[in-house]
């Protein structure tokens, strides 16, 4: 059974019982991907913004890459609001997955968000 | 009316009023700096000798009425930091009064003869010159306070501090927020010292009854600042809630650190263990904690993003205005002090005396490196500037900047480029940032290379983010967009709608057009923007710059920087293809 540090950074945090920040330690199931943590927060795909694993991007505003990585036992993860900007010149060569990579080569990775700008921000 | 050019001439304290020569018509705010800098002074003369100049501009749409979030007043001049050609520009009052009085520009030059202070008084019917007896030595907070008491319209006041006064290298060059505090700097390279050189302690601006600015197509201009605006308010980011006004640029912080890429303990590590503590959401839940400050605070009037925050004490009154991502990264993750109210305490000092943040906190980082003082030493920290204060000979070393003090006390870990430091982007973990800040004639800049539409840019998602390949002519076309931005008067955190929101980036080009009297497709930003990085990389070729000073810090190329264990790796003939085109 994986321990899970995650930090949930902005108005997300309200999933993690914080205003600002939130800061959780949680037991998942043994094979717990991603996909498994935002639903045991109960956090709608549509509010999170960028997510890293150990210093590591796995995801951006829009996309769902990350949705079926593994995760492990001591891992970190960090989730940001979809508010939190982040110029590209400043995350122009830092560590991604390799399936974000792929993901953003096809969904042009300039872009500061990849969610439709008209839709509304939550299920 | 058409703009002028407005010429103070210090050494004998005359002005004159210059039609704008037709050669310079088409730029504004850093175009125009730029353009007389390299036209009227000698690119080897000393900085603080009397042929250095100092010219201010604000941006084209700055002044015009209702274009969202377009206080930016940009200052030029050879930087005493670099040795190079400087542009810094600012928030803040002075870029709309100055454009309602009509000029385009205003350069100061020359140097009293009888080695006095003054301070100018600028309105619609000209400059007054008068003693500056009696601020000279105080803060900047007082010199504001002094003026707006002296004068009842609210004017604009561009002043410096002591560290100006005494010619230091990090001396900035400070402008009044619409509270009249000192909040706002054009702080890079040095400029304060350029402005103490011309024996300037405050300019200031009342631009009541000023004639305003020309609008030459009314329609195209309100037609793009309608779209503009529609595209800012409806951003994640940038939108009223969105993360740049409840959080400030301080939103950065944790991304950043979660990221691998935040400057700790003097360029040594890429995370630090608390970066939440001096993070945007800290401050948000001191703001709200202490029942004082505020969160989406504007710097100019007009602008609707409000990124801006005014920090409170510990009794919820207001301390200091703004905890920027940079000041905070400065005196916090890169010292290692996770204190958010010794670091509030640390950008007020500098707020007071006149100085760079970024520089003044690397210096402190440099100093702590040295083994002068521990990492974490807030207290100490916060004591470095009662010697900046008391002009000791270490306050003297302290003030002139990161490499000077790397100098006095042993440092082989410098990270500046350019004699100027880095900000809080860790090259080593964010490769792109690196190009821009290696090669960029500004010095190691953040601001200088922003992204903006890639449809524009041409070079949508075909970088490989983890190979050194095409960063090369990317970092490029950010750099000219960016000079570009900084010509508009318009702040650069318009570059997220208008990445995202094709109408917004039309909308820009359209209100610049409106005001310039030229059709949309009349205005091409990167050519523009190209235009500007050349007259200023020729610029600093002829006051003696060569590919080999495009160079990040040796000290990158052989130390890990955890988590990643990354080292900068970047081809030093990669790097001289970004202004190849020129050289």
């Amino acid at each position: 059974m994986p321990n899970i540090n995650v930090t949930l950074y902005g108005d997300i945090a309200s999933y993690g019982a914080g205003k600002h920040i939130a800061i959780m330690d949680l037991d998942l199931p043994d094979g717990a991907v991603i996909d498994t943590l935002l639903q045991e927060i109960s956090l709608p795909s549509t509010e999170r913004g960028y997510l890293f694993v150990n210093a590591v991007l796995f995801d951006a505003p829009g996309l769902y890459a990350s949705k079926d990585e593994l995760l492990q036992n001591g891992d970190h993860i960090g989730i940001f609001s979809i508010r939190h900007m982040w110029p590209y010149q400043y995350r122009d060569g830092i560590h991604m997955s390799e399936a974000l990579q792929i993901a953003m080569e096809e969904s042009g990775e300039m872009k500061n968000t990849y969610r439709d700008i008209n839709q509304p921000e939550s299920q | 009316m058409s703009k002028q050019i407005l010429r103070i001439n210090m050494a004998d304290l005359s002005y004159k009023y210059e039609k704008v020569p037709k050669k310079w018509s088409k730029w504004a705010g850093r175009g125009l700096t730029s353009t007389i800098v390299a036209e009227e002074v000698e690119p080897t003369c000393h900085p603080l000798g009397p042929n250095n100049k100092l010219v201010i501009a604000p941006g084209w749409v700055s002044g015009t009425p209702a274009a969202p979030s377009s206080g930016r007043t940009s200052f030029g001049g050879k930087s005493p930091l670099t040795g190079g050609i400087k542009e810094s520009n600012s928030g803040g009052l002075s870029s709309q009064k100055i454009a309602k009085l009509g000029l385009a520009a205003i350069i100061i030059e020359g140097t009293p003869k009888d080695e006095k202070w003054y301070t100018l008084f600028l309105n619609k019917d000209g400059v007054k010159f008068e003693s500056a007896d009696n601020i000279l030595g105080k803060g900047m907070y007082q010199v504001d306070e002094i003026f707006w008491k002296k004068y009842p319209n609210e004017p604009a006041i561009i002043g410096i501090g002591p560290v100006g006064e005494k010619k230091l290298s990090n001396a900035g060059i400070s402008i009044n927020d619409p509270e009249n505090k000192p909040g706002r700097y054009a702080g890079r390279g040095g400029l304060g010292a350029v402005m103490g050189a011309r024996g300037v302690k405050a300019l200031v601006v009342d631009d009541t009854d000023g004639p305003g600015v020309d609008i030459a197509d009314m329609d195209l201009f309100k037609a793009g600042r309608k779209k503009l605006t529609d595209a800012i308010m409806s951003h994640d980011l940038t939108k009223p809630g969105g993360g740049l006004n409840l959080y400030g640029t301080n939103v950065l912080m944790n991304i950043i650190n979660e990221a691998g890429g935040l400057p700790t303990r003097n360029f040594s590590a890429g995370q630090f263990e608390g970066a939440a503590k001096i993070s945007g959401e800290m401050i948000a839940e001191m703001v709200e904690k202490r029942g004082g400050g505020m969160t989406g605070h504007g710097c100019h009037p007009g602008c609707v993003i409000k990124c801006s925050n005014i920090y409170p004490d510990e009794k919820g009154n207001d301390f200091v205005s703004c905890v920027e991502y940079e000041s905070a990264w400065a005196f916090g993750a890169n010292c290692g002090i996770d204190d958010l109210d010794y670091v509030a305490k640390m950008i007020r000092e500098c707020n007071d005396l006149g100085l760079d943040t970024i520089e003044a906190g690397n210096t402190v980082a440099v100093y702590m490196d040295g083994g002068a003082l521990e990492f974490g030493d807030k207290e100490g920290a916060l004591s470095l500037f009662d010697e900046i204060r008391k002009m000791s000979p270490l306050g003297r070393i302290l003030g002139q900047g990161v490499e000077a003090t790397a100098k006095a006390f042993g440092v082989h870990r410098v990270p500046t480029v350019k004699g100027q430091s880095m900000p809080a982007y860790e090259p080593r973990a964010i490769k792109g940032i690196g190009v821009t800040y290696a090669t960029t004639p500004m010095g190691a800049d953040h601001t200088a290379g922003y992204t903006i539409a890639p449809e524009i840019a041409g070079v949508s998602g075909k970088v490989d983010p983890l190979t050194d390949e095409g960063k090369a002519d990317l970092s490029l076309t950010f750099q000219a967009a960016t000079a570009f931005i900084d010509s508009t008067g318009y702040c650069l955190f318009i570059a997220f709608p208008i990445l995202d929101i094709e109408t917004g980036f039309a909308g820009m080009v359209e209100s610049v057009a409106g005001v310039m009297g030229l059709k949309a497709d009349g205005v091409d930003a990167i050519a523009m923007g190209k235009e500007v990085l050349k007259i200023e990389r020729e610029f600093n070729t002829r006051a003696g710059f060569t590919p080999a000073d495009d160079r990040l810090p040796e000290f990158m190329r052989y130390e890990k920087l955890p988590p990643h264990d990354a080292v900068w790796t970047m081809p030093d003939e990669d790097l001289d293809k970004v202004y190849s085109w020129i050289d």
